[in-house]
């Protein structure tokens, strides 16, 4: 099956369909369906590591969930380095993390559960227990991923230049500006739940939901409606939706939950806080021959569902080496855990912080062999594809090099060094510098069952199923199992059914995130929905076709071999002898004595896609302007290169693009959770935890390559969360071009105006 | 974040509204354009169980000259001074300095007195106050008094206003042609707090310093000025050699604490590159 030859709507930048009513304010998220329903809220720990000694109050607690039979979670994978925790949806007796839920209480409005929540008085005995899970030995750690090609060691003593560097990325939020939450109700004629949750997984959830509940699945209803960014922050199953269920199912009523903001960040999910300790060998000429890794994954208290706390160490150890050539490596990476927040994937998960590594390791080569960045660069980039890495990855087909040739040009860093090394001759005491810094990467995207199945885990991820039909009007409605919150998939996948079937996209409705709607799917993360659910929507739309084609070959006295399907009407090929496609479709419906036996009634596919997964490439640039005196970075300029195979709606790539830069600046510069040396969190408002605004992020030059990938049936790739992934590396760089006179680069993520500073400081009093 | 529950009024008068402080006195928060104390209120760090709103009280919104001095009505909002009807080296300070407070929808509801009143050690006005000597008019039951700057703020968000009393004018002494004034500020995005900020007002006379004020924010619990800077300046003139002096002596003059915006001796580079820029 292939893509109709000649595409009108893919390639298209169309208006998304899901915008007006958002703009409008006609949107409809978890929020406006809690408003009126009774309010829960968690009574929360106040000490890092503690057992709780008694609550007093009016609120419901572990022991109430006990006596219900509730279950525990598990975010387990079965392989013997995993240490298998389980976890109670309230703290039954410990508490290992400032902010950890131990109680609920309801009220019947938002203002009466804070005041509910206030009179409930928790008595707390602190526990000096180094070791946070009794079931992982005296070091914490939950997991541990060990690599090595034979000759590591061989390798480095052939190297003509070793650099090392330790790369430190601090706890980060995903920080959606909608929180999570969840509106929860009974109903009591059917004996269903309905929970209307803010997730990026419906169907997850709702498994999960009725294992911990011990409902049938058939009596639960996950719906996600309008979701205001999740970024990975909402994939992962959050105790606090399951207990409002509970609440629900309880009360037989309804009863919903938004966490505010100060929750959301000291309580939902936790991200990077990695220490990365590299050495990598060089030959005299800049070729990467080797490198020797320790991965440190601070993953917090507990593992989340599903992919559990064993993502960020090992997919750190399996895509380190990146979109370079590199023989030979060795690697031991773990995940610890501590009294902090769980920590689970956001957007780029694991390689924000590699490619910061092996991008600052690259740099760092360069500066010291006397080559240039793009040129090092250019003499380690794969540049023959299938390429398979050392750690057994495949790279499908992309333009590592030629991305960086096109940035580079396109950026004129000729022009750049004039500029900079004149701002840095007549700046003076209170001149700012200028700082130019690139990083490339490949971003594995649109993976299925057979890469996670290696994973071991307890849902192995992975594939699609679309259901596609077209009522007796001719309009066709595509039910998936992805769940899109913001990616655009309502307007992409109709761009796909329209070019397949010759129909216009507003022909064609996406039914998503209800799981009494639509076909069990994993729901929208780690880059995969245009890929997996645009293949399988593809595959439905052409079947779908075929099923029309036969249709008009009986109303058309011709062979269905022959019709040809263009705005809205099936001719017979190279004849103006044709009918429209909506007349086609009562036929179907209305007059099956018109068709053969053989032909099936109604117009009803089902399709699915489960690929191995697909590279998308790209080369950021960054410009920064650094004032020595006060540490503080402006990005004055910043240009990516990217190449994400056929692109469907190039306007809704580059707002991702956009929005994973703007992530990645903040990444590098802005954003830090905070803890301090009693476990609690510094930063719990956006008076202290620091989101870019629009003044901290520049216009971002965009140029696309197409490679049309041979491992997608629509040649796409996925690419969203590529942004946040070059980004810091670039950004780091620039800090340390700019700081090159000195010598002086910081390997910290952010790069905080007073770690710059500190730099510059311990530099100069050296001096 | 929802506040708990409490009680509000709307007086139509000064004096309405200090009856109503009489009464409830340590109860109470004056409510002006609320960008301080509402979000206090809703992180329940503040709960006044009565809110006094003076939003309606005619006879607090001036800026006029009196006198020799200043006078600014307690509820003039930010952004009326950012924009200010008066020129010299006082308008240039206080345009260059309010730019800086929050985003614009802030500025045009948040309102002169309450900052002061606030007494947020980083709060631009309460900066700017200390280093033009501001005496700050405050009116009771019992009558009116004027507090000197010195006397002014305690700590942080503590001033000695009285709980029965109620910030009603700011008197800026009037700085004529021969003053220069320069303020810096570093924030780590546009429109946040400052992490430091440095005020200056200089009088020159035959192109020497005659008397010098800096006045810097975010290294001690209120506004500090920076007595032994001011005094590397006098006599000399104002060249970047002692600029370059007095910039390096605010930095050690200072003992700041840290947090998490600052340490100790971040606060220090800050203070001295602050001073060096405000004083350009």
């Amino acid at each position: 099956m292939t893509m109709s030859t000649n595409p009108v709507w893919v390639g298209r930048s169309i208006r998304r369909v899901e915008d007006a009513p958002l703009v409008r304010g006609d949107g409809r998220y978890v929020g406006d369906i809690a408003t009126g329903m009774a309010t829960a809220r968690f009574v929360r720990s106040s000490v890092a590591s503690g057992t709780i000694a008694s609550i007093e109050g009016p609120a419901l607690t572990a022991a109430d969930l006990d006596a219900d039979g509730v279950g525990e979670i598990h975010a387990v994978l079965h392989r013997p380095d995993f240490v298998k925790v389980h976890q109670p949806l309230l703290a039954r007796d410990r508490v290992r993390f400032v902010g950890e839920p131990i109680a609920v209480v309801v009220g019947r409005t938002p203002e009466e559960a804070e005041d509910l929540a206030e009179q409930v008085i928790v008595e707390f005995d602190a526990l000096d227990d180094p070791v946070v899970h009794s079931e992982t030995a005296d070091s914490n750690t939950v997991v541990e991923g060990r690599f090595a090609t034979p000759n590591v060691d061989a390798a480095f003593e052939r190297a003509d230049h070793i650099v090392e560097l330790t790369l430190t990325s601090r706890r980060q939020s995903a920080m959606p500006i909608e929180t999570r939450g969840a509106a929860a109700s009974f109903d009591r004629r059917t004996g269903r739940l309905t929970v209307n949750s803010s997730t990026q997984a419906p169907h997850i959830m709702r498994t999960a939901i009725s294992d911990l509940l011990a409902m049938a699945e058939r009596d639960v209803q996950v719906i996600a409606p309008d979701v205001g960014g999740a970024f990975g922050q909402k994939l992962h199953l959050a105790r606090e939706d399951v207990v409002v269920a509970w609440l629900a199912k309880q009360r037989r009523g309804a009863v919903a939950w938004v966490e505010d903001r100060t929750e959301n960040l000291t309580a939902s999910w936790h991200s990077r806080d990695h220490v990365q300790r590299v050495r990598g060998g060089f030959s005299a000429d800049g070729q990467l021959l080797v490198i020797d890794a320790d991965i440190e994954c601070d993953v917090g208290a507990w593992s989340c569902y599903p992919v559990t706390w064993a993502v960020e160490p090992l997919m750190a150890m399996g895509e380190f080496p990146g979109p370079y050539r590199l023989a030979d490596y060795r690697v031991r990476s773990r995940g610890l855990a501590s009294y902090s927040c769980p920590v689970a994937p956001y957007r780029g998960v694991s390689r924000p912080v590699i490619t910061a590594s092996i991008e600052r390791l690259l740099d760092t080569a360069a500066r010291d062999l006397g080559i240039e960045a793009v040129e090092i660069r250019r003499r380690n980039l794969v540049t023959e594809f299938p390429h398979t890495s050392v750690t057994g990855v495949v790279h499908d087909e992309g333009t590592y090099v030629e991305a960086l040739d096109l940035a580079a040009t396109a950026f004129d860093l000729p022009a750049f060094r004039t500029r900079q090394v004149a701002a840095r001759e007549s700046g003076g005491t209170d001149g700012v510098l200028l700082g130019v810094g690139i990083s490339t990467f490949a971003e594995r995207t649109g993976y299925g069952t057979p890469v996670f199945a290696q994973r071991s885990m307890g849902v192995t991820l992975g594939y699609e199923n679309v259901e596609m039909s077209m009522d007796p009007s001719g309009f066709v409605d595509v039910r998936i199992g992805a769940s899109p919150h913001g990616q655009g998939l309502e307007t992409t996948l109709s761009q796909i059914v329209a070019d397949q079937m010759g129909i216009d996209t507003d022909k064609v409705r996406v039914i998503h995130s209800d799981t009494d709607q639509t076909p069990y799917g994993f729901g929208t993360f780690a880059s995969r929905s245009i890929v997996i659910c645009g293949g399988a929507t593809q595959i439905a739309a052409g079947l779908l076709r075929e099923r029309l084609a036969h249709v008009a070959a009986e109303v058309l006295e011709a062979s269905h071999h022959d019709m040809v399907f263009s705005n809205g009407r099936v001719s017979v090929s190279g004849t103006d002898v044709g009918v429209d496609i909506a007349e086609l479709a009562r036929i179907a419906y209305h007059h099956t004595e018109k068709l053969g036996a053989d032909i099936p009634t109604g117009l009803s596919t089902v399709a699915s896609y489960d690929p191995a997964g697909t590279f998308s490439n790209a080369c950021h640039i960054a410009e920064i302007e650094l004032d020595p005196a006060t540490g503080h970075v402006a990005v004055k300029r910043f240009l990516v290169v990217e190449d994400a195979g056929t692109l469907i709606n190039p306007m809704i790539v580059d707002g991702q693009i956009r929005g994973g830069v703007a992530q990645g600046i903040a990444n590098a510069l802005l954003e830090e959770i905070v803890y301090d040396e009693d476990g609690n969190i510094l930063t719990a408002s956006l008076m202290d935890y620091l989101p870019p605004t629009a003044t901290e992020i520049p216009n971002i030059e965009i140029h696309h390559l197409e490679t049309p990938t041979s491992a997608t049936i629509t040649g796409a790739k996925g690419l969203g969360e590529g942004g946040t992934i070059g980004a810091p590396a670039a950004v780091l760089n620039a800090i340390a071009d700019a700081l090159a006179y000195l010598g002086v680069s910081v390997n910290e993520l952010p790069a905080t105006p007073e770690r710059i500073r500190a730099s510059i400081r311990s530099r100069m009093e050296q001096q | 974040m929802k506040p708990p529950i409490f009680q509000y009024e709307r007086p139509g008068s000064v004096d309405e509204a200090l009856t109503l402080l009489a009464e409830h006195g340590d109860e109470a928060k004056v409510l002006s354009g609320g960008q301080s104390l509402v979000p206090m209120m809703n992180f329940r760090l503040a709960r006044p169980e009565i809110l006094i709103d003076i939003g309606q009280v005619a006879g607090l919104g001036q800026i006029e000259r009196r006198n020799g001095h200043l006078s600014i009505g307690a509820r003039v909002r930010h952004e009326e001074l950012v924009h200010p009807p008066f020129d010299g080296p006082l308008g240039a300070l206080f345009a260059s300095a309010g730019r800086h407070i929050g985003h614009l929808p802030i500025r045009l509801r948040g309102t002169f007195g309450g900052s002061i009143a606030h007494a947020d050690p980083v709060s631009e006005w309460c900066l700017l106050a200390t280093a033009l000597e501001a005496e700050i008019v405050v009116r009771s039951v019992r009558g009116e008094r004027i507090i000197a700057i010195a006397d002014f703020f305690e700590m942080t968000f503590t001033t000695s206003i009285a709980d029965d009393e109620l910030l009603t004018e700011v008197r800026v002494p009037w700085l004529g042609d021969d003053w220069v004034t320069g303020f810096s500020e570093f924030s780590r995005r546009v429109g946040d707090f400052a992490v430091v900020a440095v005020a200056s007002a200089v009088r020159l006379e035959d192109g020497r310093v005659a008397e010098a004020r800096i006045a810097a924010g975010g290294v001690a619990g209120t506004p500090v000025r920076l007595s032994l800077a001011e005094a590397k300046l006098v006599g000399r003139e104002l060249n970047a050699a002692a600029i370059g002096d007095a910039a390096a002596t605010a930095a050690e003059e200072i003992n700041p604490s840290g947090d998490l915006h600052g340490s100790p001796q971040y606060r220090r580079d800050l203070v001295q590159a602050l001073t060096r820029r405000a004083l350009r």
